[in-house]
């Protein structure tokens, strides 16, 4: 559980006096201007405060003023895991983030970290202010469609009279002739399951489109067992229309060979 | 997981590059640790995997807070992630 407590001093965290912790690793802006300490919630299970301007603020923690880089696989999946924990617990609590890219730290030049940092909020206040008032209500949803290209395959095999013909030149013919017709039905086979794949992946956003308040085309990735995919998709999507998305991906799940992933909700990371 | 990581270390707010750490002058994303995270069977074997995953899935169809984990790794989210998988 994260605790969190009300710092009533508004002063950060003390820094341990050895290390140079001049930087600010910025996990997030949030929409509050409540000064709050997170004991052990971030990175390395450093304390994490809230840096206060004007009812806008960010969440830190001190760090020394250089990046972060893993030594090994686990050190880097903690500190991402860490810095998604903060940004879903500040989203929680205030009900809206600007989540930072990871590795946003902030350093000392003629004014320190923390002067620099309240600085930036100050000249970027109205815009992440009203960034994060449109974002209230709303969560990122990842939503991917899956396909089994047999199934598919054998539909439009189905309705494709040149490949029926096909079929029945290659049953009926010796074996060389037959290959060649295999290797034709195979091209033609292909090009129909790109032509259905563009009109399926149309038809979606098309229906998708009323349910969302913004949505991304992200790339596809190897769906494993069996399964291709066939779209990926970002999508910004206000708790009114969740219903009316969900519904559309519950239709799109009872055909013939497709699946679908919602993964959600998640702080606005891909509408920043 | 993967819906994670992408997300975190490569989306996101950039502060002008003038007040933050960068790379030679390009404001660092998660090149290095992309590269790092890349072998999930790694991350499966720590165990953050699992428990991250089961924390994920969504346990019926209402949105119930995850059940708080064992270890360090899992603090109770007040909202958990849900992950919903339909028609497979």
């Amino acid at each position: 559980m994260i605790q969190i407590s009300e710092d009533q001093s508004g002063l950060p965290a003390p820094a341990p006096e050895k290390y140079d912790q001049s930087g600010r690793y910025v996990y997030c802006v949030a929409l509050t201007g409540e000064e709050v300490i997170l004991e052990g919630a971030g990175i390395e299970g450093r304390s994490v405060y809230s840096l206060v301007n004007r009812g806008v603020s960010a969440l830190v923690h001190d760090c020394s003023p250089q990046l972060y880089r893993p030594s090994g696989q686990n050190a880097a999946a903690e500190w991402v895991l860490a810095h998604h924990r903060v940004v879903q617990a500040a989203w929680s609590r205030w009900g809206s983030v600007l989540p930072m890219v990871f590795n946003t730290i902030v350093k000392g030049d003629r004014y320190n970290a923390q002067e620099n940092l309240t600085k930036w909020l100050e000249r970027e206040h109205r815009s992440l202010q009203n960034r994060l008032e449109a974002f209230v209500g709303k969560a990122e949803y990842g939503v991917q469609v899956f396909w089994d290209p047999a199934a598919v395959g054998a539909e439009v095999a189905g309705k494709d009279p040149a490949i029926q013909m096909l079929e029945k030149d290659i049953e009926n013919s010796p074996r060389g002739l037959a290959y060649m017709y295999r290797q034709k039905l195979e091209r033609l086979l292909k090009k129909g399951l790109e032509a259905r794949a563009v009109q399926e992946m149309e038809n979606l956003i098309q229906r998708l489109n009323p349910c969302t308040d913004n949505f991304r085309v992200e790339k596809t990735k190897d769906g494993g067992d069996g399964r291709q995919m066939l779209m990926n998709l970002s999508c910004l999507v206000c708790n009114e229309r969740l219903p009316g998305l969900e519904a559309q991906l519950d239709v799109l799940s009872k055909r013939e060979g497709f699946s679908v992933r919602l993964a959600g909700p998640l702080p606005p990371y891909s509408f920043c | 997981m993967v819906d994670l990581l992408d997300r975190v270390l490569d989306r996101g707010l950039v502060i002008n590059a003038d007040i933050i750490i960068c790379l030679a002058g390009v404001p660092l994303v998660g090149i290095n640790l992309r590269a790092a995270l890349a072998g999930m069977e790694t991350m499966g074997r720590y165990g953050l995997m699992d428990q991250w995953d089961d924390r994920t899935r969504l346990q019926d169809a209402a949105r119930q807070p995850a059940a708080t984990g064992q270890g360090t790794c899992n603090p109770e989210e007040p909202t958990g992630s849900a992950l919903r998988t339909y028609g497979v």
